[in-house]
């Protein structure tokens, strides 16, 4: 896109979506009898290279439930509202991206 | 874009959740009927949620590849098979010859605290999708 730095937060947005819908599958199935809650290796893909697609992975650790479900409904609001919230600051980040090519392009001047 | 796929598992949740808030309404108004089309008295039904893969109508072969983790559907309904429950009621006239009457093994106590549980997990749920639209819009607000 843009540039680099762009780039990075195109592929930090782009992680924290894949994120947001495996949160949501995880609540979405904190009934599910069996169901392991899932998680991507948020830091370590981030650091990868680009453009892959990212690793689902087990979360370990969690108290399992007698269904075999080891969904934690506070973990996941918590993670729930921390994408959100980091995304909204990658948008805002994004967005100043956008804004200074904008002035670089109308050379300073009005840009509505 | 992923994040209208969140959307669809939201309400998958939701839906789910819905189903089981329904079975369990119609166990607590059933928890005294003794007459059903089947014949004897009301059993109890559940439940069983199983995970689903999501079809969003706009999701790509990529993005297909993250949806591993899918969405929410009610797998099974399961009827509880246990014996009903025997009260003494002579003038009842649902009574057998001793006077007993074959009433629902329904506890309220227990049907109550799962349509709590169903509530919560519906409101996750919505909480999801307003989370996902959140960051839509914000998405959409680059383009302003």
């Amino acid at each position: 896109m843009l540039d680099r730095v762009a780039g990075q937060l195109e592929r930090y947005m782009d992680l924290l979506s894949a994120r947001q819908k495996l949160v949501a599958s995880n609540i979405a199935n904190a009934d599910t009898p069996g169901y392991r809650t899932r998680d991507l290796d948020f830091q370590g893909e981030f650091e990868a290279a680009a453009g892959l697609t990212p690793e689902v992975v087990p979360v370990a650790g969690l108290p399992v439930k007698n269904d075999g479900n080891n969904v934690s409904l506070d973990r996941e609001a918590r993670l729930l509202s921390e994408n959100a919230m980091r995304f909204q600051v990658a948008s805002s980040l994004m967005r100043t991206q956008i804004h200074t090519l904008q002035t670089a392009i109308t050379g300073g001047g009005q840009s509505e | 874009m992923s994040l209208f796929s969140v959307l669809s598992i939201g309400s998958s949740g939701m839906a789910a959740q819905r189903a089981r808030a329904e079975l369990l309404a119609e166990n607590l108004a059933n928890a005294e009927t003794t007459r059903t089309p089947e014949g004897g008295p009301y059993r109890r039904k559940d439940v069983v949620f199983a995970s689903t893969e999501i079809d969003s109508p706009f999701a790509s072969a990529f993005s297909r590849e993250l949806e591993a983790a899918g969405g929410v559907a009610v797998g099974d309904v399961i009827t509880d098979m246990r014996d009903p429950e025997l009260r003494y009621l002579p003038g009842h006239p649902d009574a057998d010859a001793e006077g007993y009457v074959a009433f629902p093994r329904v506890n309220p106590a227990e049907d109550m605290v799962d349509l709590m549980g169903a509530t919560r997990g519906y409101e996750a749920n919505v909480a999801s999708i307003s989370a996902a639209k959140d960051m839509i819009e914000r998405s959409l607000d680059l383009l302003k």
